[in-house]
């Protein structure tokens, strides 16, 4: 685990559906113990990216590194290590929606981790805390959930197995002001108190401002830009320009897109 | 990657007792896939139950689950934790996250457990609102349909097509393959025994009534419930799960007159073509069977069957059939209509359905044989 390699490296990958081409030669990386975001417009492609760095869906070309490893060249064997070592939240939670959120939680340490027997309530209880659930929602199904909590839920099923990667597609999307500033919380907590390195996909301004290290913007099918939030915001594109302007000008309203 | 992993002999943890003091040395790598030996090796140290002073120079990793463990056995042997000496900063950080959220509170799941009598009241009544449901559904079927019938261009003649496409043409190739074997399958049977009495040709009349009243209306039956009713379930309530029904319901539709009504006319069209498809190919069955065995040639076949297989039969088998596809189109979209909001429920209602359908199949058509035989048709 060498502290300066890059945590995900992304290297020229391209990502075709028959003629239409979403990346063509997307290239970036990111440090251990950052909070990064992706942003960029509605179908650039980030969450394929990310399917395509967790090893969900093959790029058409290019190379993907995940904690050092080669996801797609890797063996059966290797990719299955290194499953343990990141999490994923999908847009809407993804959990199983026949088990409750502490079985949804747990499944993954019985599957992997060689945990005592009786410390796997513990932990698992651990895991919703450290996900900021109640813990009277342990034992609710899925369906019973709010959209937030359901996120926090799988959240807490990502940090099962003490992951030092946490992928997030779109955490806020959906949420009140107040429920998603407090998802950002998290997330910062998540980084700063138990070193995790986190990869958001994101639309949302605030988190933005709020809790992100480093952004990495989308366009084209290419990285337009990438750096901290100040330096972005200075970026002489013009869809980077109306994606901030809201902030720039808080009188003026977002109207349009760029392209 | 960690050939020491399962070793418990490998050290985590040492304990020094210095006169009133105690100190917890931590080393290694406290992680969650040495999490067993890591709990084996603090439950072989003799924890004090004062104050314990935790050294962390010799750790190398300490992640929450490790955490977890530790504070758990120092709690369970009335330990305290004192200070923290010579712990990294992420290491003290990891240990203060994990102070401030252990809760021993259980999570069980309050379990209700009925007795075997408490069980078959609850399913009796489960039963009654199923079967006062799917009769709500088929009145509303009804009235949707007499509402078509007054004003046809209502009639979502593309989706209609679609289903009649689905539901029949793509059945035919099972259809005839099941049927042409059992028509197979009887010949060679009922061959069997007329041949004791010399009486070959009474095979055909066997078949053919048999086949067109009673297995091909049955087995078609039962492969469309299989096939269209399961699928029917399973199409709507993925539509529910994904909000699709209240989106066709806030444009101001009917999601009875665009998902139910077609589907119904469709089913109710398809399965008597089925049926007589299958009645064909079962007497085809049988006629191949029967020039080898019994040395009835096709053409005496075709003869005898000509008298033997007068319409009704055929007809009956036909009529049935159309009652057959309604119920089985109810029970399938009622049960979709009816599914909760998650994956579970869709498996649970097409299975379901698929019972349902075929327990109705063969109700009705005991019904129909008791009804036929009064009637002497």
């Amino acid at each position: 685990m060498n502290a300066v390699a890059p945590v995900i490296e992304v290297d020229s990958v391209v990502t075709r559906f028959g003629a239409q081409t979403v990346h063509d030669g997307v290239t970036f990386s990111v440090a251990r113990g950052q909070v990064a975001a992706m942003i960029g417009s509605s179908g650039s492609g980030k969450s394929v990216l990310v399917r395509e760095i967790i090893g969900l869906l093959r790029p058409s070309a290019g190379a993907v590194r995940l904690l050092g490893t080669d996801v797609w060249t890797a063996s059966a064997g290797e990719l299955a290590a290194l499953r343990h070592r990141f999490g994923m939240m999908f847009q809407d939670g993804a959990l199983f929606s026949s088990l409750t959120v502490a079985q949804n939680v747990a499944r993954p340490l019985i599957e992997h981790a060689a945990v005592p027997p009786d410390l796997l309530r513990p932990l698992v209880r651990l895991r919703i805390s450290l996900a900021g659930l109640p813990i009277d929602a342990a034992t609710k199904m899925p369906s019973e959930l709010s959209g937030g909590m359901r996120k926090r839920a799988a959240v807490a099923r990502a940090l099962a197995l003490e992951p030092e990667v946490l992928f997030l597609d779109e955490p806020t999307s959906g949420l009140d002001p107040i429920t998603a500033r407090a998802f950002d919380t998290l997330l910062r907590f998540l980084c700063d108190d138990l070193g995790l390195t986190i990869f958001v996909v994101t639309h949302d301004l605030d988190t933005l401002l709020a809790i992100v290290d480093r952004v990495i913007v989308l366009a084209n099918g290419k990285v337009i830009a990438e750096g901290p939030v100040k330096e972005i915001m200075q970026v002489d594109d013009p869809w980077v320009q109306s994606y901030f302007v809201s902030r720039k000008n808080p009188g003026r309203v977002a109207g349009h897109h760029g392209t | 990657m960690h050939r020491l992993a399962m070793n418990t002999t490998e050290p985590y943890c040492r304990l020094v007792r210095d006169g009133q003091t105690a100190t917890l040395f931590l080393l290694g790598t406290w992680q969650l896939a040495h999490l067993g030996p890591i709990d084996a090796a603090l439950a072989a140290e003799d924890l004090p139950a004062s104050r314990v002073t935790l050294d962390g120079a010799a750790l190398d990793t300490l992640d929450t689950a490790a955490t977890l463990a530790l504070l758990r056995r120092v709690v369970a042997a009335g330990a305290a934790i004192g200070q923290l000496a010579n712990f990294k900063q992420t290491h003290a950080e990891v240990i203060r996250v994990v102070r401030g959220r252990m809760d021993e509170r259980a999570i069980e799941p309050v379990r209700r457990r009925r007795g075997a009598l408490a069980a078959l009241g609850v399913q009796a009544f489960e039963l009654r609102d199923l079967l006062a449901g799917h009769l709500d559904f088929l009145g509303r079927s009804a009235c949707e349909l007499a509402n078509v019938a007054l004003r046809p261009h209502t009639l979502r003649r593309r989706a209609l097509t679609a289903q009649f496409e689905q539901v029949c043409l793509n059945a035919i190739p099972v259809v005839v393959l099941v049927t042409f074997l059992i028509g197979v399958v009887l010949a060679y049977l009922l061959g069997l025994q007329t041949e004791q009495y010399g009486a070959n040709i009474f095979v055909v009349d066997g078949v053919a009534i048999g086949t067109c009243r009673e297995l091909s209306p049955i087995m078609v039956a039962v492969i469309v419930a299989g096939r269209s009713g399961a699928a029917f379930t399973a199409q709507i309530g993925t539509m529910l799960l994904t909000e699709e029904i209240d989106a066709i319901r806030t444009l101001g539709l009917s999601p009875m007159r665009v998902l139910v009504v077609p589907r119904l006319l469709a089913l109710a069209v398809a399965l008597p073509l089925l049926v007589f498809v299958g009645d064909v190919a079962g007497i085809a069955g049988a006629m191949t069977v029967a020039g080898p065995m019994l040395d009835i040639m096709p053409s005496t076949f075709l003869t005898r069957l000509h008298s033997a297989l007068p319409l009704r039969h055929v007809a009956v088998g036909l009529g049935k059939a159309a009652v057959f596809a309604v119920f089985i189109a109810v029970i399938g979209c009622r049960m979709g209509m009816s599914v909760s909001r998650d994956a579970r429920s869709i498996g649970i209602s097409t299975t379901s359905t698929v019972v349902q359908s075929i327990v109705v199949v063969i109700l009705l058509d005991a019904f129909f044989a008791i009804f036929f035989e009064e009637l002497n048709v």
